[in-house]
């Protein structure tokens, strides 16, 4: 290794103020930290500083989205041998047809959010931040396996340039640019993201498994009527509490198990890396929402208002997306307050929007991006309510003084 | 009596803490005084290159406040006067006679301090430099004479490392002390407050009997003996209010003076931290303003080392060839850590030191001590408001939105959120735990200068 820092501190002129490659000095310097941990020392009090930095905290993200890709790519494979009913079935099988479709969503994602990363930085003259390594990987497990890879391309550049840079990069956006750029796409291109078509990969030519419709149960209980039952709905089209928590089912690559997505949360909530309160919040406005719809009389509202409020934490990407998304910390809200109320907000729209238009099943995608665009307003109010409380007690010494 | 505690924060677990054994250190042929070591002031000359010097007798004077004198440690004569850019005074070296003559300040009976005006005793303290180890809130600067204090707090505890142990400082100096604090009294119209730190049992009498005083205890996790936290409990500073905030072993040296009539010759400086080699780590009974060296000589471990004065969080580096500055409560020795790691952000991190749960050693290794140097353990990013920085801030103040507020040179903001109830040491824990490496300290420092620039 010696040789190695030996070769890099040996270029670093090249990329020094008045070297040749000076312009690329940020690439050299996301090369020359990720290979070996900064000389930088401190030069004033605190002397001494923690050994945690946003590499860090970045790449802790990303191994805690690890199980969500494994299974997502065992998901994509298995759905496809087994709709297609190819004779090649199995584990093995079902992750190499997995890989087969999704590792080239991945690479495309990150070979163009690390293009417009590098290039920004370059362009601005600042280091290259780590936070496009999550959202590389945030960006792919939202979308469905059929997805055209140049769509991934459009779509990254839109969430990172749109959703970031415009704002000036990392720390100074507003909403999240993973989440951004799926959005985007949804209004740009809906035919290749909703409908119930997309969510499973098919062989052309292969005759698919008996009664199957690519339909999500997002997609079924939409269409429940008024007076209908959408658990019995669900149940016709194969669709349980518990296989719906399993997730072998068609969807977006990384949200349709829930185990996954809970190893994933552990890992947030034990590392300290993940908001719980915006977490816990979520669930709790998820179901206090979902049970004041389960109260209105059956007989009069269409049949989604009677899903018990639990199906929706199984239901959808809810679970990737208060965990992974909802959490990410430049667009959620500051405050420990600010978080309750953001978190409990983004379960009480997911609810709302799932029932009450159901022509959006994207219910969790833009209650987020809305609940980002709120979040500085909410931090607002809670900033001056703890300004107002601290003059209160202030006050109260001064009165005391007499 | 009041006792409060908090359990935000965090200890830092430093390895090296010196031991309760005391050793006396001789000085040495010279001394010197660094006018910059105090922040805020503008210092004028009154001795000339060649001048003989008793000990007390005034080296400059503050030109804002004439007559605010700083006086020599030791008697001699003045060697050099070293000159930094635009002519600040950097160093005035002094070599040290063989008979010490002494300057003579006026001396008070320890019962007389109890009715002394306040005037005479000011006078004392300005003439011999003395008032400087009183430290006004907020802005954290030497005491103005001219205003009375609504309160004053005595620090007699220490929660970052390493600190001179109070009750070692204190050892045969308990007279001194009470006179301090007898003496602090008459110079405030309010109360005077002894914050001594909870759970300790091992206490001096001299503390826990003082006299005079309202006594207090502190608990919890660093940074709860940061005087702000304090004087956040107790007698918080509304915008207008001035503290004044002195630590424990300084008033030692106050009440010495005050008894004495002469500047006191020696203090007890603790030596600490993992630079330190083996029985090393303890406490010395030194000549003020003594060379450094005379204290590290034999004491470190190989390698370049930097000398903090004070702890890690708060303390200020100090040449290892230079002298023991004025305030002077402790000396931490770590290493210069430039060094470089082979992918250093992977891996479970059982051997590197955190406040966060992002590594093994937050589970495997919770009482360990460790060895930290200078290493910034990462590369600057941009600022995230995450929320991180108040689980290391135990006062009421949200530390994201003031540190936004000074960036944004909103001075207005900055004090609404609370910053003049704060000193800039008490967010080095915030810095430390910063996982985009932010200079916190820095930027409220920057914060305090502004509003003191412009007025409250």
């Amino acid at each position: 290794m010696r040789f190695l820092l030996e070769k890099m501190e040996e270029s670093k002129h090249l990329f020094e103020p008045g070297g040749k490659l000076e312009k690329l000095y940020p690439l050299y310097e996301a090369n020359d930290t990720f290979l070996f941990t900064p000389g930088d020392t401190t030069h004033s009090s605190p002397h001494v500083r923690d050994s945690v930095d946003l590499k860090r905290v970045m790449i802790t993200v990303v191994v805690a989205l690890l199980p969500c890709l494994l299974f997502g790519i065992y998901n994509v494979g298995h759905q496809y041998n087994e709709v297609n009913q190819l004779a090649r079935n199995g584990f093995a099988w079902d992750m190499i047809m997995g890989c087969r479709f999704v590792l080239p969503i991945i690479l495309v994602s990150y070979a163009v959010g690390g293009m417009w990363e590098v290039l920004f930085c370059v362009v601005r003259k600042h280091e290259i931040n780590e936070g496009f390594l999550v959202t590389g990987m945030l960006f792919p497990l939202t979308l469905p396996p059929t997805i055209p890879l140049w769509q991934v391309a459009v779509g990254m550049s839109f969430g990172i340039v749109i959703g970031k840079e415009i704002f000036g990069g990392t720390g100074f956006n507003i909403l999240n640019p993973a989440l951004t750029a799926r959005a985007f796409l949804f209004f740009a291109y809906p035919g290749d993201i909703i409908g119930d078509k997309v969510w499973t990969v098919m062989k052309e030519g292969a005759t698919t498994i008996e009664g199957f419709t690519g339909a999500t149960p997002l997609g079924i209980t939409a269409l429940v009527p008024v007076g209908e039952n959408a658990t019995v709905a669900l149940r016709e089209a194969g669709f349980t509490l518990s296989s719906m928590f399993h997730g072998l089912e068609g969807g977006s690559i990384g949200e349709t198990a829930m185990i996954p997505v809970l190893i994933g949360a552990a890992i947030l909530l034990i590392t300290g890396v993940g908001s719980w309160r915006i977490m816990v919040g979520g669930v709790i406005g998820l179901l206090v929402m979902g049970y004041c719809l389960n109260a209105l009389p059956a007989e009069r509202f269409i049949g989604t208002t009677q899903l018990p409020a639990y199906y929706h934490l199984v239901i959808g990407g809810f679970g990737f997306g208060i965990v992974f998304m909802a959490t990410d910390p430049v667009s959620a809200a500051a405050t420990s307050k600010g978080k309750w109320i953001y978190g409990i907000l983004i379960g009480v729209l997911v609810v709302l929007i799932r029932v009450a238009n159901p022509a959006y099943p994207g219910g969790v995608m833009l209650s987020i991006l809305f609940m980002n665009v709120m979040a500085p307003t909410i931090d607002h109010f809670v900033l001056r309510a703890h300004i107002r409380k601290r003059e209160a007690h202030l006050r109260k010494f001064s009165y005391a003084k007499g | 009596m009041a006792e409060f505690s908090t359990r935000k924060g965090f200890n830092i677990r430093l390895s090296g803490p010196p031991s309760d054994e005391l050793k006396i250190v001789e000085g040495s042929g010279e001394t010197a005084v660094y006018p910059q070591e105090f922040a805020g002031i503008k210092p004028r000359l009154l001795v000339k290159e060649g001048d003989s010097v008793k000990r007390g007798s005034p080296l400059y004077l503050d030109k804002k406040s004439p007559d605010l004198r700083f006086c020599s440690p030791a008697a001699g004569k003045v060697r050099a006067i070293e000159y930094g850019p635009r002519r600040s005074i950097q160093k005035i070296g002094i070599d040290i006679a063989r008979s010490q003559r002494t300057e003579e300040f006026s001396a008070f009976e320890p019962a007389s301090l109890r009715t002394a005006a306040r005037d005479r005793i000011l006078e004392v303290l300005t003439t011999s430099g003395y008032l400087a180890y009183i430290v006004e809130r907020p802005f954290s600067r030497i005491a103005n004479p001219a205003v009375s204090p609504k309160s004053i707090f005595v620090n007699a505890m220490d929660t970052a490392p390493f600190h001179t142990d109070i009750c070692m400082a204190i050892s045969g100096h308990e007279a001194a002390f009470q006179a301090g604090l007898h003496a602090l009294g008459r110079l405030t119209d309010g109360l005077v407050h002894l914050v001594l730190p909870g759970g300790r049992k091992d206490l001096s009498k001299a503390l826990t009997g003082a006299e005079g005083v309202e006594i207090h205890r502190a608990s919890g996790p660093h940074p709860a003996g940061n005087t702000s936290f304090h004087i956040h409990n107790i007698d918080p500073i509304i915008p207008g209010d001035v503290v004044w905030t002195i630590r424990a072993d300084d008033l030692i040296q106050v009440g010495r003076l005050l008894l004495e009539g002469k500047l006191p010759a020696d203090r007890v400086v603790a030596l600490g931290g993992p630079g330190v080699s083996n029985g090393g780590a303890c406490h010395y009974r030194v000549p003020n303003g003594a060379p450094v060296h005379r204290i590290l000589d034999g004491n470190l471990s190989d390698g370049e080392k930097r000398v903090i004065n004070g702890d890690i969080m708060g303390g200020t580096q100090i040449a290892a060839d230079g002298h023991l500055p004025f305030r002077c409560s402790g000396l931490t020795i770590i290493a210069e850590d430039p060094s470089r790691h082979f992918m250093g952000w992977a891996g479970p991190g059982l051997g590197r030191f955190s406040a966060s749960r992002a590594y093994l050693s937050w589970w495997l290794a919770q009482g360990k001590s460790w060895d930290l140097g200078t290493s910034q353990n990462g590369s600057l990013r941009s600022m995230v408001l995450t929320g991180l920085y108040d689980k290391y801030m135990p006062m009421n103040i949200m530390v994201d939105y003031l540190v936004r507020a000074v960036l944004a040179n909103d001075t207005d903001e900055a004090i609404q959120l609370g910053i003049l109830e704060t000193d800039p040491a008490d967010f080095a824990l915030c810095a430390f735990a910063c996982p985009s490496k932010m200079d916190v300290v820095g930027i409220v420092r920057k914060g305090l200068d502004m509003i003191e620039e412009e007025g409250i």
